[in-house]
């Protein structure tokens, strides 16, 4: 009767920003990024590429609340780059890896008789 | 700073590929990146499937809401699905989801009228475009069992009747299951065995087979010549740790080890039909690549930021 619709869980409401910042008052270099409908899949692929970083102290995310579909990046970095570079810089390597996954991923199709795609 | 790059080149290799499975290995890369495609392959590959039904006659034993849910759970072939519209943000149609950019209109016509039972099948869904119809299944089970009937709607006996229009819509997994392209899609750590042969050769064949009986998929065998212990298949293990109790209880520690390999991955998809699994895999890594554009900073973000950080240097600076 009263249940949220379903698309509450991946459509960013009117006037929301998909991400906001919010830099940490006490400690220099250290920053929040609340990211609007999504969830482990990008949270887990970014923390994971910040930690390649190695100008990167700290990099977490949470996902707050299972009815709250948004998550927390919390970066720290040191003073050579800044959470906001660190983050930029995942996000660009993450798309680089998987433009080169796509490529890799076609030219192994391509070997495959009967490997060709879509209807 | 600009130039440095902390990003990684993956490696795949296709073992296997059917129109609606597919066996690969994917290297050089972490078990998060494995696991996002995964998912995106589950919750977020758009397909097409139907959403809305509007029925004009139904005397069949099953109520109007049970038939609109069955049809909702038939695969269609959506190829178009990529590049069709979601009905919610179609400006053609005002989200009524009633025009050809979001939408695919099916009917259905069905009146049993001997003594027969009817049986309604996905194959009496009459769609309006050729390019979503529902799954055929025929010839992908390799034997052709004589008739091939579709997927049952709904059995009609003498003197009912089924007459309804339907909707198909694009629509993505986290939304409703009804719109997964993917039927199961997994991943696991390719195994790496190590057997110290030394300690191996000064076993005895009983001791050996009991190794090998020890694991509950058949990982391990030993050569009947030459009385070898060799692995079958690295892949069969579960990493269930029997055979190491097992050797641990033989009072035989490090004679196995095995551990995963943290980079390499062996991924199976089997997808509904709806797109091949070759595609699913491409379209979640089409996805994913949108996801991660979407969660880009936006300009006004940084602007504010820079003002913000001149005058934080100049608290630092002093």
């Amino acid at each position: 009767m009263n249940a949220p619709d379903r698309y509450e869980r991946f459509v960013v409401p009117e006037g929301v920003k998909k991400v906001s910042y919010e830099r940490d008052t006490k400690i220099i270099n250290a920053a929040s990024f609340t990211v609007e409908r999504e969830d482990h899949t990008i949270g887990n692929i970014l923390r994971m590429q910040l930690h390649r970083d190695p100008d990167v102290f700290f990099a977490g995310y949470k996902l707050p609340h299972p009815l709250q579909y948004k998550i927390i990046v919390r970066i720290h970095t040191t003073s050579q780059s800044s959470p906001m570079q660190a983050y930029n810089q995942a996000i660009n390597d993450l798309d680089k890896e998987l433009d080169h996954l796509k490529n890799a991923f076609e030219v192994e199709l391509a070997r495959f008789p009967g490997g060709s795609t879509g209807y | 700073m600009d130039g440095v790059s902390y990003q990684r080149f993956p490696r795949v290799k296709i073992r296997e590929l059917k129109d609606d499975f597919a066996k690969f290995e994917l290297r050089d890369t972490d078990a998060s990146i494995a696991n996002a495609l995964r998912r995106v392959m589950i919750a977020e590959v758009p397909t097409v499937a139907i959403d809305l039904v509007e029925i004009e006659v139904n005397s069949s034993v099953l109520n109007d809401e049970f038939i609109a849910h069955r049809l909702g759970l038939i695969p269609l072939t959506s190829g178009r699905a990529m590049s069709m519209r979601f009905s919610r943000d179609c400006d053609a149609c005002d989200g009524d989801g009633q025009c050809d950019y979001c939408s695919v209109e099916f009917h259905l016509r069905a009146k049993c009228i001997n003594d027969q039972t009817l049986d309604v099948t996905s194959k009496d869904l009459i769609s309006a475009d050729p390019s979503v119809v529902p799954v055929d299944f025929s010839d992908s089970s390799g034997f052709d069992n004589s008739e091939n009937r579709g997927i049952i709607i709904v059995k009609l006996r003498r003197g009912q009747e089924l007459h309804l229009r339907a909707i198909a819509r694009k629509g993505i997994g986290k939304d409703h299951a009804k719109w997964s392209p993917a039927a199961t899609v997994t991943f696991m750590y390719e195994p790496d065995i190590y057997i110290n042969e030394e300690m191996m050769e000064r076993l005895s064949l009983e001791q050996k087979r009991s190794i090998v009986d020890s694991s509950p998929t058949r990982v391990f065998d030993v050569d009947e010549k030459t009385g070898q212990f060799v692995v079958v298949d690295a892949e069969a293990y579960t990493y269930d740790d029997e055979v190491l109790k097992k050797c641990e209880s033989m009072n035989l520690p490090g004679l196995i080890e095995i551990r995963p390999k943290e980079d390499s991955f062996i991924f199976t998809v089997e997808t509904t039909g709806a797109v091949k699994a070759s595609q699913l895999v491409l379209n979640a890594i089409d996805i994913l690549k949108q996801k991660l554009d979407a969660v880009r900073l936006s300009d006004d973000t940084v602007e504010a930021d820079d003002q913000f950080g001149e005058l934080g240097a100049h608290m630092r600076g002093g």
